[in-house]
């Protein structure tokens, strides 16, 4: 099967997962036992009949329960993903307007636990039981099991008030304006306006946030990798390539390292998904107004429209870097194609 | 591999180069971190007080308070008013010399405009309407508005922020109404978020949801023209966040310290900290009807309750500040009973009590309570206080957390027979405080109704209704209070101290309830 045909076919996979999230999202929305009613009227509007009318009425809360859904579904096939109850903005938007700061964050997360993790694995597979095999396994020990909300405390108290090297909340200093929206992106968009202070800003906003979203990843890397390395490092095609007298760096990197990558590949995407939609208490410690804040605020309201149009996000999240990992075994791993 | 870390290093030196060569402005800007809880800035839906903080630098009302207390009505954008014999009719004059930010004139038009707006888009603060018959403006200058009903507490209303007077004209072109089907056809809220059309100090430049709101100086301000060229209002969900950015100096105010934070920021010199009490009552609710209340319906059981809670421990919950008031009227109230005239703690009474209603060992009883943080009192905390006092005199209280949206469902709907819950005053005027009695907001929720209230309360409840005089308004909220210390379904617990923190060179910091910081007033 051909590479686009292979695509194809998984992309067009999603259509019915994505419709089944969305179903299985308002059965699960609509069996709280609370009324978005009580979280988004006021004391006193919530105690007034014809308000509470007025509000069922607008939001459609009124209708059976199959008709709501029905009803959402006929609208999200025409690109409609309503409008939400908390913020009043057309939810599209609103996902338009959270997820580039998220993709940004995680992105600049992923890149971390990729540079840390990928190396910290391979040399302490490669120095195994030495001191620094020891010290990395630390590392990924703390990566893993520290957690984010005190982890990001810490490293805003030493290197941003203490130490003063890197700034603190937000995505840009209070007095640098965002850069015109292209992607949404702060370091994309600084680029693409030339605007340099911008882009250096952004980027340094960026540092601490994206270390503490990606500590967990570089643990879970660097894990990985250190086992695929050890297996792939015993065998025997490792020999014969240093029996052909192959410098060690040769071996390591280019045929130990390759083949140890599928694994890691797998985590890397699994990771990327989870950064992207489960950056709650990071974009909330670091005032990073992203999909995860938004997210978590929308539950608290039960503002359904919202909660839908994030649950169907992070679905198609899960999906598409599915596919991209599969698309890379595919490209790694000749294998696969037979 | 190698390149990559390289990349990383010049990508470091960069963003170092930048952050650290942040050029000298000469736009004098403050900077304030607050945990964002509105969703938009249009001024008639407002109902939040974070919104207020902003409301108030971009609006007028036609009175207000003074900028540290809500002691006394002051004129704002009317100079003057008068108010008819049967207190139904309030006629205000305005000032002759009030522009909106785009220089147009105020006018008695666009109060009427926005009074109606207000009350015709049934949003939040529509309730504080409710007793308006009608708005007029015979004249340029002068409104007139009619009441149903006498209302004593309505000056004290106009001063919320969702009374602020609008630009009619600007409005009404972004497809704003005042018509009675407002709720249906105006379709002018999105465009508050990123304009105003005010007449106060400061205009709306943009509001980005989550992230911030700036707000810049307006130049045809027709008072004294503020310090601050911009005002940015940064969104910090988080208390901790708020106080590293405040001790690195990069804002200027932190908005929602909590008690805990308070001795770590004591010895340091760049910073000044303002603790109050707040104005939110913590209480206790006990069901009146004995089919959801049990044995707490009982009047007796209930004041067993009242005189076995340590008030004294319950304090400490609240952290720096905080305060226990005499009744359900909270301190700092007109008419509010000093704190030294509240119930003590006396164990024998209560007990003896619960004997006399036939519960001589104590009874076992379920309290229900949202599981949050408020305001940094911990419900979980305050329910265990409470379930540890009662203990003491043979109650066993079995705690019952619920999520937040799951308990206040249930206690609106009257189902809490044994609740813990908070209130947050509407509008700054004790008459806000009877709700607590039979028929009330309040009430209603613990079944106290006119039905099984007795006279003497409903009388006293119908008198200040409607009484005007300040003298006998007090005495009368005397009466009711010292009958709620005695009976009815409440249990006042305390007011949680309330805490900013803010850079030691701003000065002209004060506190209000109503919009807590007048940010115009601030400067280096």
């Amino acid at each position: 099967m051909s590479l686009s045909a292979y695509f194809l076919r998984r992309l067009l996979l999603a259509v019915p997962l994505v419709i089944g999230i969305s179903l299985v999202s308002f059965i699960i929305a609509n069996l709280v036992p609370s009324d978005p009613m009580a979280a988004n009227l006021g004391e006193r509007a919530a105690a007034d009949p014809e308000i509470v009318a007025a509000f069922r009425a607008k939001w459609g809360l009124d209708e059976p329960f199959f008709v709501q859904y029905f009803t959402y579904l006929r609208n999200l096939l025409s690109g409609d993903m309503g409008t939400s109850i908390r913020t009043r903005r057309p939810v599209a938007d609103e996902l338009l307007r959270y997820m580039p700061a998220t993709v940004e964050l995680a992105t600049a997360g992923i890149i971390v636990a990729l540079i840390v993790g990928v190396p910290l694995g391979v040399i302490s597979a490669v120095w195994r039981n030495r001191p620094i095999d020891f010290v990395a396994r630390i590392i990924s020990l703390i990566g893993v099991s520290a957690p984010v909300f005190w982890l990001a405390l810490v490293a805003l108290l030493l290197l941003y008030l203490r130490l003063r090297i890197l700034p603190g909340p937000g995505r840009l200093d209070a007095v640098i304006p965002p850069p015109p929206t292209v992607t949404g992106l702060y370091t994309i968009d600084a680029l693409i306006a030339g605007q340099w202070r911008t882009l250096g800003n952004a980027l340094a906003h960026l540092i601490l946030p994206a270390v503490v979203l990606g500590a967990y990843s570089a643990g879970l890397i660097t894990r990985i990798t250190r086992s695929a390395m050890l297996d792939v490092l015993s065998m025997e095609y490792i020999t014969t390539a240093r029996s052909k007298g192959l410098r060690e760096r040769t071996v390591i990197l280019r045929h130990g390292l390759r083949n140890a990558l599928l694994p890691v590949v797998t985590v890397i995407g699994l990771s990327y998904g989870n950064l992207l939609t489960g950056a709650v208490l990071t974009e909330t410690i670091f005032s990073w107004g992203g999909i995860g804040r938004f997210a978590y605020d929308s539950a608290r309201s039960l503002d359904f429209p919202s909660i839908m149009g994030v649950s169907m996000l992070i679905a198609l999240v899960f999906v598409l870097t599915n596919l991209i990992v599969d698309m890379l075994y595919y490209i790694l791993d000749p294998r696969i194609r037979l | 591999m190698r390149r990559l870390y390289g990349l990383l290093v010049v990508v470091s030196l960069l963003s170092l180069l930048a952050f650290g060569g942040a050029a000298a402005q000469e736009e004098k800007v403050l900077v304030v971190g607050l945990s964002e809880d509105y969703n938009g800035l249009d001024v008639h839906r407002a109902y939040e007080p974070g919104g207020s903080l902003i409301h108030k630098a971009v609006y007028d009302t036609l009175v207000t308070f003074p900028t540290d207390s809500v002691s006394e009505i002051l004129p704002n954008l009317a100079e003057s008013w008068t108010i008819s014999d049967d207190g139904l009719v309030y006629t205000f004059t305005l000032r002759d010399d009030v522009v909106f930010s785009n220089g147009d004139p105020l006018t008695a038009e666009d109060v009427v405009f926005s009074f109606n707006r207000m009350k015709n888009l049934k949003d939040n603060p529509a309730f504080l309407a409710d007793g308006i018959a009608s708005v007029e403006a015979p004249d340029e200058r002068t409104v007139v508005l009619t009441l149903a009903a006498p209302d004593p507490a309505i000056l004290a209303k106009l001063v919320f922020d969702a009374f602020s007077v609008v630009n009619a004209e600007v409005v009404r072109a972004q497809g704003g109404t005042d018509a009675e089907n407002a709720s249906e056809v105006d379709t002018a809220e999105l465009w508050f978020n990123d304009n105003s059309a005010g007449t106060g100090p400061y205009m709306v430049d943009f509001y980005e949801p989550t992230v911030q709101t700036v707000l810049v100086r307006n130049p045809n301000y027709w008072g004294e023209a503020p310090y601050f060229d911009r005002i940015i209002i940064r969104n910090m969900p988080e208390a901790a966040t708020q106080k590293l950015a405040l001790e690195a100096g990069d804002i200027h105010i932190a908005m929602d310290i909590t008690a805990d934070q308070l001795p770590s920021l004591e010895g340091n010199p760049n910073i000044s900290v303002f603790s109050t009490q707040s104005d939110t009552l913590i209480f206790l609710l006990m069901n009146q009807n004995p089919e959801i209340g049990g044995p707490v319906s009982d009047p007796k059981v209930q004041l067993a309750v009242r005189y076995a809670l340590d008030y004294e421990g319950l304090k400490l919950l609240g952290g720096a500040g905080t305060n226990t008031p005499a009744a359900m009227v909270p301190l700092g109230f007109a008419g509010a009973l000093d704190a030294s005239e509240a119930l003590p703690r006396d164990l024998d009474k209560a007990r003896s009590l619960l004997a006399e209603a036939g519960y001589p060992d104590g009874f076992t009883v379920d309290l229900r309570y949202p599981d949050f943080t408020y305001i940094g009192t911990q419900f979980s905390l305050v329910a265990q206080k409470v379930q540890a006092d009662l203990a003491e005199v043979g109650i066993t209280v079995n705690l019952v957390p619920e999520e937040l949206q799951v308990s206040l469902e249930a206690y609106r709907g009257g189902q809490h027979g044994f609740g813990l819950w908070l209130w947050n005053p509407d509008y700054y005027d004790t008459l806000d405080y009877v709700e607590f009695l039979p028929g009330g907001v309040v009430g209603k929720r613990a079944n106290w109704t006119d039905e099984n209230a007795d006279a003497t309360i409903l009388e006293l409840r119908d008198k200040v209704k409607v009484e005007t005089d300040p003298e006998v308004r007090n005495q009368l909220f005397r009466e009711i209070q010292l009958y709620e210390q005695q009976s009815g379904p409440f249990a006042p617990l305390f007011q949680p101290g309330v805490h900013f923190a803010y850079s030691a060179a701003l000065k002209g910091f004060n506190y209000n309830g109503q919009w807590r910081v007048d940010l115009s007033l601030l400067s280096f």
